[in-house]
């Protein structure tokens, strides 16, 4: 039982290839990461799977649906959520508002109220700041709001690229210690860090170098040292 | 009273009313730009296409432009959605330079058009509003301009609650922030475009309508209106909604000051100096953002 399938997925931009050949799949309910180091094609992947970059070849599908040529609106109604890279929050909106846009009456019979609130529950900080700009918020602050607005369409996949950049180390713990919580309650998480102590908060993962898959296992294996020394010091 | 104090206040007062309309057909190229980054220079065009739909309504039903508001409006909502899905979604992202052209492209094939329709000939409205005058003490005023400025302040007022308050005004603001972040949100951008350039398009000929009851229109009015609406969105702040409500009343109260005091034939000259002043120091403008995306 697989929730993502990711089969030889190819993506690049122009003649640069950033993806070349990379295949995972995520089991319902796991933490998985995609680690690797700048440029390994991380991003690209999850970009991928958004469909905000069209692959030059593979497959990726959803519960066996292929998603095909999606626009990545489509992509979020079938429950695929993506905390982009850098956040992208919209600065000019405020907190409440970043949230209740990006709620989906058709993907789920909460109401808007009720999943404001369990977002809220989540990050007592926005609730504080509901009224504000969201773009006059602290990177941490910005990035709990970048989560809890991918949480407003209630999704089957949370997929989050480089959630601790740029945070103080105390953030950082703070956020991945919300990302458990938050996959204790059942969500799948895809996971995509540069950081290696995101594999302590793993069930299993690849390892990226390059744009393909250069280790896949589960936590035990991952954090061998071995493993992420080829990773990303290529010895 | 002295006579240079009433011309003073004559003076204001009526910028302030033509003002108004001014703000009315800036806001629209300005809610083009915010979203889209679409610099339409066809904005004018649709003005104009405004205000000669007000004057067939008038020909061929009699009734006061005003009162073509709905059907105008409704037209060039229209217009405005088929506009952005056959041309302007190309071009979104793109090149200044080709969205200039091709902005350029369209408003000769409105002129052309609507030259070809009705002559060269400048053409008005026999409004009842338009040739009776408001007379308090030393000052008078158009009835047709304080209508006009009326509608302009309602469309200003419903437009800026429909973008805080309604779901779709949040979702064209957050695609104004961040299209990429909005559709990964779930939010279709291209559905979201597409209303909010048939709304720019809508108040373009709201304006054409109530600009027609005291301004008559002939095939160049669309390239006379244009650089009004270009440096009041400057002046308000690019992407500013209530910016270019400001800067359209700004424009017109400078016109009526040059034109009172100076010479109605230099009216344009200073709103070009505050054109280049703002672009050069203050290139946000009075009330633009500052988050670049």
């Amino acid at each position: 039982m697989t929730l993502l399938t990711v089969e030889s997925l190819k993506v690049g931009y122009g003649d640069l290839i950033a993806v070349r050949d990379v295949s995972f799949t995520v089991k319902p309910g796991e933490i998985f990461v995609l680690l690797g180091a700048n440029g390994s094609g991380k991003t690209t992947t999850l970009r991928a799977i958004s469909g905000l970059i069209r692959p030059i070849a593979g497959r990726i599908a959803m519960e066996g649906e292929a998603l095909g040529a999606i626009k990545p609106h489509a992509v979020a109604r079938l429950g695929i959520s993506h905390v982009p890279e850098g956040r992208r929050i919209f600065p000019n909106l405020s907190v409440d508002d970043n949230l209740t846009v990006s709620y989906l009456p058709t993907r789920t019979d909460k109401s808007l109220r009720a999943i404001l609130d369990e977002v809220y529950g989540l990050f007592p900080r926005l609730r504080e700041r509901h009224k504000q700009m969201a773009g006059t918020m602290s990177g941490g602050e910005q990035q709990m709001l970048a989560i809890g607005r991918a949480l407003m369409n209630c999704p089957k996949l949370l997929m989050l690229d480089e959630p601790s950049l740029g945070l103080s180390p105390v953030m950082t713990d703070l956020v991945f210690e919300r990302l458990e919580a938050i996959s204790n309650q059942g969500l799948t998480i895809l996971l995509v860090e540069q950081n290696a102590s995101a594999i302590d908060l793993a069930t299993s993962g690849v390892i990226l170098s390059n744009g393909v898959v250069s280790m896949a296992g589960d936590r035990a294996a991952l954090s061998s040292t071995q493993y992420i020394q080829k990773a990303y010091l290529g010895v | 009273m002295s006579s240079t104090v009433v011309s003073l206040i004559q003076a204001l007062a009526s910028g302030l009313l033509v003002g108004g309309v001014y703000g009315l057909f800036s806001i629209g190229f300005s809610l083009a730009f915010g979203v889209m980054r679409i610099v339409n220079f066809a904005h004018g065009e649709l003005v104009m296409l405004g205000m000669y739909a007000a004057y067939s309504v008038y020909l061929l039903t009699g009734a006061d432009p005003l009162l073509a508001i709905p059907i105008v409006g409704i037209f060039l909502t229209v217009v405005g959605a088929g506009l952005y899905l056959v041309v302007y979604e190309r071009f979104v992202g793109k090149a200044t330079l080709q969205q200039l052209l091709v902005a350029i492209a369209i408003s000769m094939v409105i002129q052309i058009i609507l030259q070809m329709i009705y002559g060269p000939e400048t053409r008005g409205v026999q409004s009842v509003l338009g040739s009776q005058y408001l007379i308090y003490g030393p000052f008078f005023f158009s009835y047709g301009q304080i209508a006009a400025f009326i509608v302009a302040v309602i469309c200003v007022g419903v437009l800026e609650l429909l973008l805080q308050k309604t779901r779709w005004g949040k979702l064209i603001r957050a695609v104004a922030d961040d299209p990429e972040a909005a559709e990964i949100v779930g939010a279709n951008s291209r559905a979201i475009n597409t209303v909010a350039f048939a709304v720019s398009c809508c108040l373009a000929g709201i304006a054409g309508c109530v600009l027609i009851i005291y301004y008559p229109v002939n095939p160049g009015t669309g390239m006379a209106l244009m650089p009004i609406a270009l440096i009041a969105t400057v002046i308000g702040g690019l992407g500013s909604i209530k910016g270019a409500f400001l800067g359209g009343i700004i424009c017109a109260i400078v016109q009526q000051l040059t034109s009172t005091f100076w010479s109605p034939a230099l009216q344009d000259v200073p709103l070009y100096v505050l054109l280049l002043v703002f672009l050069a120091f203050f290139p946000f403008g009075l009330l633009g953002r500052k988050t670049a995306h």
